[in-house]
């Protein structure tokens, strides 16, 4: 894992934040993990109510007059997911930890933490052969992750060790991201949201 | 099928009249220099890509051991590799993969190497379902076209084309708004992701000692296609695999910077065997790669063109591309567009697809100088037309010429027979009327006369004295010999006024850059042998020439087209250490100053010739040389080609006017705040043929000087 635990390179977090302006990513800069969940919760009550796509048997139905803000955390410790759970239930959102294939509908906020960071590019990386957790980030209108500063490298390059370590095991799905989705396809004008997140933000963690 | 020329030139001539097209692709041309140059502002990029081209050679040496290692790795983790030979063998491979694992929809993430392969046709010819989910690759699927870039495939439509398109794929009317466009595929594909039972990818990389591929998308398209279907297969060539984790990530710097000036795309998928999927009963996804070498293993043997491989598919090369910004992908490649595209046409679709694509580069070298892997493009699609001269035999013009230019004595009696030829249709230093078979097509620039008396047949009479420090033997070059005599008499006084002494060794012939131009390859060499012993036994310490395109023809391809005989060896070293070009040689060797020339004050606007600022490096010299004897007034585009290209303008009139055009009225508006230049310098007779001809159309508004007269006509008499 690049970094010492608890060391921040103060400079890489400062370009790091630089580069996700630039990225239209949100930035928010809480002390740790609760912190970041109670981040998630406030982005989601803030949230618009989702449009939802009409798709396949098994999602919600994008007419449904009751329908509840969608929270989902898939990749999260039990216990972590036991605080977001039951803050979120007592704001009133519907919570999601698996099983994501069933809302491609669409999600309100999907929740995940990633491994690293590069400040160069502002980018999070994180090995998720989980499909649940690659969905989170994906079928969300809204992506918050969480990401520690002592994570944060300056560099690709910085990353090498910890990529050729996820490389290296039997299985792994490892995902640079580095902004919401976006195209230019239609006359060069950039458009946020074809199939991925409409936003991002991420909670910079100082532990 | 092969095109016939004459409907190539009516399909350039529809494209050129395609409005939002040219309007599209002129705001695009000029926003991404800008923006490519902020996103590189802190970096080295020539650094970069010099290592990326250096790596990707390496690995290309060592191809079959990559390939080895990586098929290694990536079955011990479940991936089931697959090689092709053909196209058609990767679609049946592919096709057969649906077959077994009972698959009726398939959504497909951009992939050129499909593209390539056609894979979709190929599939629904089978009865299987293709959706493309990539926005534009969706837009181009439902309107039945192919790609126009290879980054962006739909960037000829319109938004309200667009519309159209969607609201005849939904049978509902859709507005043309682009947010709510990208909404409509966000909601239909979304439910085609749902229930596709197979996805294909492309693959950025395969990374050979750990088995993984990498997928850069935007758009998050590339991650729902690999993650929920129950099989996914990934299609890339060959020359995909880099060794290690490290080469991906160092092509990573350059691909988006080049391709969309973003530092990096928005997603990067690391996939090392099969990942978690819950719709199969292992709860692993059924993976499969398939490699396509489609003519990639003997390009790679092929001396010339195998750093062809290095692509990384950036589409750089068609972003600068004039003539790629006057006529659009559909022209500019098959599937491959741009530069590139003309030369991969060549190797993956065969010889009758690209003879007439071909031919349509006007050698700008844009292409090359910003290539992500330093690709000399160029270098090869010269190399490929001298192939197809050598497998079709030349066209008979081509054959003439070849002939009369390796005859140096027979071609300089012919130039100077045209004086007299000329003289019913000359009116001052143009042509009055053309001969009726240039009539037409060619008349959108004045040409110039042939001038009375050659500067061969001149030099004598300028008493010019060999003796003084340096030593300088001048290259005159066809055009100021026979045309533009007076730019050399210019030069020839400035270099005698700073004590420089001077020679002019006769048996001189054309540098061979048509011949080059037109792939008469034999006829380039005997006349690259002609000059170098031209000067071999001058004693002259420079050889200065005032052509931009001599200069850099003779610096990138004398070497090799004297290499055959092993006496030129040292010889062609010699003389190309001594060649310079005639701005550096004013400024750096001869040392001019504000204090050898009278500064009028006249507004003088530059135009940078090709072969002088990519093929020979030389930006500053000239603007400054300006500078000492007038006011330099920058104005937009000073790099982009004035739309000459030697012969490209004979053969394609209808761009080399149009780039002219772009050119003269970019002077023409002066500079930012508001200067208006009544002076066009540039250094290369070949720009000024063609500037001066528009401007003798245009009214005469600017009046184009090479540089030599410009300074010769400023400078203090003693």
């Amino acid at each position: 894992m690049p970094g010492n635990p608890g060391t921040i390179d103060a400079s890489a977090v400062e370009l790091f934040k630089a580069k996700a302006k630039l990225a239209t990513i949100v930035i928010a800069e809480v002390k740790d993990l609760a912190a970041a969940i109670d981040y998630a919760i406030e982005v989601t009550e803030k949230s618009e109510l989702g449009k939802l796509m009409p798709t396949k048997a098994g999602t919600i139905p994008p007419s449904d007059p009751n329908r509840k803000k969608t929270l989902t955390a898939p990749s999260i410790s039990d216990a972590d997911y036991a605080v977001l759970a039951q803050k979120g239930e007592a704001k009133g959102f519907t919570m999601i930890r698996s099983g994501l294939r069933q809302y491609l509908a669409g999600i309100d906020v999907g929740f995940t933490v990633a491994d690293i960071g590069i400040a160069e590019t502002a980018t999070s990386a994180c090995e998720n052969d989980s499909e649940d957790y690659r969905l989170a980030s994906m079928i969300s209108e809204t992506h918050v992750l969480a990401l520690a500063k002592s994570k944060i490298v300056k560099t690709s390059y910085d990353a090498v060790s910890y990529l050729k370590e996820a490389f290296g095991r039997e299985h792994n799905y490892t995902s640079f991201i580095s902004g919401p989705s976006r195209t230019a396809d239609i006359e060069r004008v950039l458009t946020l949201g074809v199939h991925g997140p409409l936003y991002m933000h991420i909670a910079l963690m100082e532990e | 099928m092969a095109e016939s020329m004459k409907n190539y030139h009516d399909s350039l001539k529809e494209a050129l009249e395609d409005s939002f097209l040219r309007k599209t692709l002129d705001t695009f041309a000029v926003q991404y220099k800008v923006n490519r140059a902020n996103i590189f502002a802190d970096m080295n990029a020539t650094e970069l890509i010099n290592e990326i081209a250096d790596h990707k050679d390496k690995a290309m040496l060592k191809l079959d051991e990559l390939y080895q290692q990586f098929v290694e790795q990536a079955s011990k983790k479940g991936l089931h590799i697959h090689r092709a030979s053909t196209a058609q063998e990767a679609n049946d491979i592919i096709c057969n993969i649906a077959k077994e694992n009972n698959v009726k929809k398939i959504i497909k993430s951009k992939s050129m190497t499909a593209e390539e392969t056609h894979v979709n046709h190929a599939l629904e010819a089978n009865g299987f379902e293709v959706v493309e989910t990539d926005l534009g690759e969706w837009i181009i699927q439902l309107r039945h076209e192919g790609p126009t870039h290879m980054v962006m495939p739909a960037i000829h439509l319109s938004r309200y084309q667009v519309a159209d398109t969607f609201s005849e794929a939904t049978k509902q009317d859709q507005d043309s708004d682009i947010g709510k466009l990208v909404k409509v595929a966000r909601y239909e594909l979304r439910a085609h992701f749902a229930d596709a039972d197979m996805g294909i990818s492309g693959a950025n990389f395969a990374i050979a000692d750990s088995g993984t591929i990498g997928i850069c998308t935007n758009e998050g398209n590339g991650r729902l296609t690999t993650t929920l279907p129950r099989v996914h297969v990934a299609i890339c060539g060959i020359d995909k695999i880099v060794p290690n984790i490290e080469d991906a990530l160092r092509i990573i710097q350059v691909l988006p910077r080049n391709a969309t000036a973003q530092a990096i795309t928005t997603y990067v998928s690391w996939i090392s065997g099969s990942s978690n999927c819950e719709i199969n009963s292992d709860k692993r996804k059924i993976f499969h790669l398939v490699f396509l070498d489609n003519g990639r293993t003997s390009l790679l043997k092929d001396p010339k063109c195998g750093q062809a491989l290095r692509c990384v598919r950036c589409g750089a090369c068609a972003n600068v591309c004039p003539v790629y910004r006057l006529v659009g992908g559909h022209k500019m490649g098959y599937v491959y567009i741009g530069a590139i595209g003309l030369i991969l046409t060549y190797f993956f679709h065969g010889h009758d697809r690209a003879k007439n694509l071909i031919q349509n580069c006007i050698n700008c070298h844009a292409c090359k100088d910003i290539c992500a892997a330093g690709i000399d493009l160029p270098g090869i699609i010269q190399e490929i037309r001298a192939r197809l001269v050598e497998e079709e035999g030349s066209p008979i013009s081509s054959t003439l010429l070849a002939k009369v230019m390796t005859n140096r004595k027979l071609f300089h009696t012919l130039l100077k027979f045209g004086k007299f030829a000329q003289k019913p249709m000359t009116s001052g230093k143009f042509v009055r009327h053309l001969p009726t078979i240039f009539a037409g097509d060619q008349s959108f620039r004045s040409l110039p006369a042939i001038a009375s008396e050659s500067f061969r047949d001149r030099f004598a009479k300028l008493n010019a004295s060999a003796q003084g420090t340096p030593k300088v033997g001048i290259f005159a070059g066809c055009a100021q010999d026979f045309v533009y005599p007076e730019q050399l008499e210019s030069a020839v006084k400035i270099l005698q006024a700073k004590g420089a002494g001077v020679a002019f060794p006769y048996e001189q012939s054309c540098c061979g850059l048509p011949l080059q131009m037109m792939g008469e390859r034999e006829a380039a060499k005997k006349t690259a042998k002609a000059n170098v012993d031209a000067f071999s036994n001058s004693n002259v310490d420079y050889i200065v020439t005032l052509c931009a395109s001599c200069a850099s023809h003779m610096k990138d391809h004398y070497t090799e087209l004297t290499g055959d005989d092993p006496s030129y060896k040292d010889k062609t070293a010699k003389y190309l250490s001594k060649l310079i070009d005639f701005s550096s040689l004013a400024k750096n060797v001869l040392k001019v100053t504000e204090d050898d020339f009278i500064n009028r004050g006249a507004k003088v606007a530059y135009h940078s010739p090709c072969h002088l600022c990519r093929g020979l490096g030389v930006t500053k010299e000239p603007r400054e040389l300006i500078g000492l004897a007038g006011e330099y007034v920058p104005t937009a585009e000073e790099d982009v080609c004035c739309g000459f290209g030697g012969t490209y303008t004979m053969k394609f009139p209808e761009i080399s006017s149009t780039v002219l055009a772009l050119k003269l009225k970019n002077v023409e508006e002066g500079s930012k705040d508001g200067i208006k230049p009544e002076l066009l310098v540039t250094d290369c007779p070949g720009c000024i043929m063609q500037l001066r001809g528009g401007e003798h159309k245009h009214g005469d508004k600017v009046k184009v000087q090479h540089i030599s007269e410009f300074l010769g006509h400023n400078l203090k008499s003693k």
